[in-house]
């Protein structure tokens, strides 16, 4: 996993949807009890990784939004350099 | 013979919006199925993927000439309209009897957004927008405009506001408050309210599609106003009456801040509140004017509320007008009601617009035997008509209008109410510190069970009264589950709202553009985010109702409230007065003038548990006070002004005292309002001493906490009702004043 990529997601996580950093991990389970996301946060994770790294993540599977891991992973695999 | 006494008629209409400039303009496209639906012209959308919007083709000085926010303009021209109508004679007027309620979703955001435009560019700040920020000014503004010194509120929930506010109108007048209201709804055309929209997605692309596609609103302006009056009142001068408000429902969702029910629930529990209230059968109901905004979860949640409730009645007509106006937010509930009492005047129900060839084979499945009007009106002679709204934070709203006097449920009554419960949060003041500032660290909310998953999303106006909130239920001992949800309402006061919030989302809208807004900020940008997060997080599925009429409103949440128990709606009322402060606030108060006269400025929410005597009794509750009487009084005055006003304040003072069944000598302590204004201390000083000509003791609870606005109002109650619990004293009162000359008083009694 990219660490720079999962720290900028993990910063852009922590200022748009206010989620308290020191409860925020790689793995977190961000829809589940532990961070409570819902479908309006899920619009402004879209919106914050298109501006930090133009990768459009709309219509993508939920699977994709588990965790910082697989926003990573995402973003590695569709990210044009 | 339906009991006359107890009648609320509708005397005159006024109407504008994107389908015509009055009533009648607007009800002739309404009713030939014609959309007031264009390209939005207002601003630039040309990076955002809907364009449309429902505007009011004229400008703020074609609306009126004098200057206000365009959401006061576009009210004043519909209560011009309703007063010309009515045909009231403003001169031959008790004026004090004479009030004004309001619902307004984005208050005064077109001049929130100028203000930070000018800063944004450099421009030198205009005072002037400052004060028309607040959606506390409107009221007030409208009622000056007009010279009205009744009662005034904004209605502040978001898309059910214009229907609450006619309620609200209603349970005034029956409560013997006022005499008439102008009463309606109004909102501009906002990039505030355009940019949430266009972030959450629930813009539509094309026209919105209600009950049809079903694929997001189109916004729109305007505003109804309705004049309401007392039968009595009507008939004594000579009045045409349009029909009568037989009642309303008000509840709450206690599920999402911004999504409805999928079962429908707390829509259907409002429509059943309604036609409970109203002293019909869901079998009287002709038509119903549906909230129909176009989103997928209102349409499929309204389907499921009204085929659960009415059946597959085919003679029950339903349409929504948003095809036609756009979704007017807070003016919607108002502008929808002078449509449906259109339609009884005219014998026929307007459509819903916008269905083509194979829509219509849907429709009719999807509406279960009921008969979706489509397209085009049609001939009915409806004699009682329901109104929905639904909003944002889970408010729901259900009016019924009748063409004919109908017995209504009335099981008003005067039993004690008690204060039984208290939750304080306030600020303190930092060393070197200008102002006091609230405690809001996360732990503080851990204590009560608050998680930070559900914390995060709360702004700090919804966090202060969250807290004071939840303090305020334990410090009464009351758990809230499905045995007594539905029994307890919130009525949150305030002055100001979620200002930052609003204020750092216009900022984003005007830095990057309205397609840049932030889905996140959005929902709480709403003043009653607060009072639905409350609900959200207690499961309150009762009354609930967020007032911004500035400082006094702290107050006034407890006299709505009070009537809240008395009309017999719930048991158990949560009464709060909440404002925040942030640096954005604050240099809003300093560009204002108002901290320079020695206000030193604070934040907190308080909240009071009101409780029946029934409930309290059965209970074995914890007694503080009980609440004995109360009145609102104003004096009109433009909302930058208190010099002048004080009569006001004497006047709520006797009534309240009157209404308390006491005289001024019962009273052992008044509870005020100083803030080191010195032309406020003078108006509270003059009325003290010209009604308790050998003084009385007076205190002030600004002191140790700041001008914390409308928590500091009901921190007065609170303060007097700690002291009643442990005095001599038999009854004390606490009094607030709100800008534009508007005071209120509340009398308790020891319990």
């Amino acid at each position: 996993m990219n660490e720079e990529i999962a720290e900028k997601i993990k910063k852009m996580l922590v200022e748009r949807l206010r989620i308290p950093e020191d409860e925020l991990n790689y793995d977190s389970e961000l829809f589940g009890d532990d961070i409570g996301l819902d479908s309006i946060d899920s619009i402004e994770i879209i919106v914050g990784l298109e501006d930090l790294f133009g990768v459009d993540m709309s219509g993508s599977g939920k699977e994709n939004f588990q965790s910082i891991r697989t926003l990573t992973q995402y973003v590695e695999e569709h990210k044009e350099d | 013979m339906p009991d006359n006494s107890k009648r609320c008629v509708v005397t005159g209409l006024g109407l504008v919006c994107a389908l015509g400039d009055d009533a009648a303009s607007c009800a002739a496209s309404a009713f030939s199925g014609k959309s007031g639906i264009k390209d939005v012209a207002s601003f630039d959308t040309a990076n955002c993927y809907s364009h449309k919007g429902a505007e009011v083709d004229l400008s703020d000085s074609e609306l009126c000439k004098d200057k206000y926010d365009r959401t006061t303009l576009l009210c004043i021209k519909a209560a011009g309209e309703a007063i010309a109508d009515s045909g009231l004679d403003l001169e031959k007027e008790d004026r004090t009897r004479a009030g004004v309620i309001l619902g307004t979703c984005i208050g005064g955001a077109a001049s929130i957004d100028k203000y930070y435009q000018d800063s944004y560019e450099g421009k030198p700040a205009d005072k002037e927008d400052i004060l028309r920020m607040p959606a506390s000014a409107i009221a007030n503004n409208v009622a000056s405009h007009f010279g009205l010194d009744g009662i005034t509120a904004n209605i502040v929930n978001a898309c059910a506001a214009g229907t609450m506010s006619l309620a609200g109108a209603c349970d005034m007048i029956r409560a013997g408050k006022a005499d008439l209201f102008v009463a309606g709804g109004c909102d501009s055309f906002s990039s505030l309210a355009y940019a949430g929209f266009h972030a959450l997605h629930a813009l539509s692309e094309k026209e919105c599609s209600p009950f049809n596609h079903s694929d997001g609103i189109t916004i729109g302006e305007g505003s109804g106003v309705l004049i309401i009056e007392s039968y009595e009142h009507a008939v004594a001068r000579g009045a045409k009456i349009y029909c009568d408000i037989l009642g309303a429902g008000v509840s709450s969702d206690a599920y999402h801040i911004t999504a409805p029910r999928p079962d429908g629930e707390g829509q259907m529990s409002a429509i059943r509140r309604a036609v409970r209230n109203s002293g019909v059968s869901f079998e009287d109901i002709d038509y119903i004017n549906a909230h129909g905004t176009g989103t997928s979860k209102n349409d499929e949640a309204e389907f499921l509320s009204l085929r659960t409730l009415f059946g597959c009645r085919e003679d029950l007509s339903v349409s929504s007008t948003k095809s036609m106006t756009g979704h007017c937010l807070g003016a919607a509930g108002s502008i929808e009601a002078v449509l449906t009492i259109e339609a009884m005047n005219r014998g026929e129900v307007p459509p819903t617009a916008g269905y083509e060839g194979e829509d219509l084979d849907v429709l009719k499945e999807k509406a279960g035997g009921i008969d979706f009007i489509a397209n085009e009106k049609k001939a009915k002679d409806a004699k009682v008509c329901m109104s929905n709204s639904f909003a944002f934070g889970g408010n729901n709203a259900s009016i019924v209008f009748a063409k004919e006097p109908h017995d209504i449920r009335d099981e008003r009554n005067t039993d004690p109410i008690y204060i039984t419960g208290i939750g304080e949060v306030t600020g303190t003041k930092a060393d070197g510190a200008s102002d006091y500032r609230a405690d809001l660290s996360p732990d503080r909310f851990k204590e009560h069970g608050v998680k930070s998953a559900f914390l995060r999303k709360l702004d700090r106006f919804s966090d202060l009264a969250l807290l004071s909130g939840i303090v305020a239920l334990e410090d009464a001992g009351i758990t809230v589950d499905d045995t007594n949800a539905d029994d307890i309402g919130i009525v949150i006061g305030t002055s100001d709202g979620p200002i930052t919030e609003i204020v750092n989302f216009q900022k984003l809208v005007i830095e990057k553009g309205i397609e840049n807004g932030s889905a996140f900020m959005f929902p709480n940008t709403v003043y009653n985010a607060a009072g639905g997060y409350l609900s959200i997080f207690t499961g309150i599925k009762g009354y609930n109702i967020t007032i911004a009429n500035g400082f006094q409103a702290g107050l006034q949440s407890v006299m709505y409230a009070c009537e809240a128990i008395r009309r017999g709606d719930e048991n158990v009322m949560l009464a709060n007065g909440t404002d925040e402060l942030t640096d954005i606030e604050a240099e809003l108060y300093k560009n204002a003038g108002y901290i320079d006269g020695g206000v030193v400025l604070g934040e907190g929410s308080v909240t009071v548990i009101l409780e029946s005597s029934k409930a309290a009794e059965a209970r074995g509750s914890r007694k503080y006070a009980e609440v004995a009487g109360y009145a609102i009084a104003r004096h009109s005055a433009s909302y930058a002004v208190t010099e002048g006003t004080g009569e006001a304040l004497v006047r709520a003072i006797n009534e309240a005292i009157s209404d308390a069944g006491i005289t001024a000598s019962d009273i052992k302590t008044v509870y005020g309002f100083a803030n080191g204004s010195k032309p406020l201390d003078d108006i509270l000083n003059g009325a003290v001493s010209e009604i308790w000509k050998d003084g009385i003791e007076i205190r002030n609870v600004r002191a140790g906490t700041g001008e914390a606005r409308a928590a500091s109002a009901t921190l007065s109650l609170a303060c007097a009702a700690h002291d009643m619990e442990k005095s001599s004293g038999n009854y004390s009162l606490a009094v607030s004043f709100g800008a534009g000359g508007i005071y209120s008083a509340v009398v308790l009694k020891k319990a």
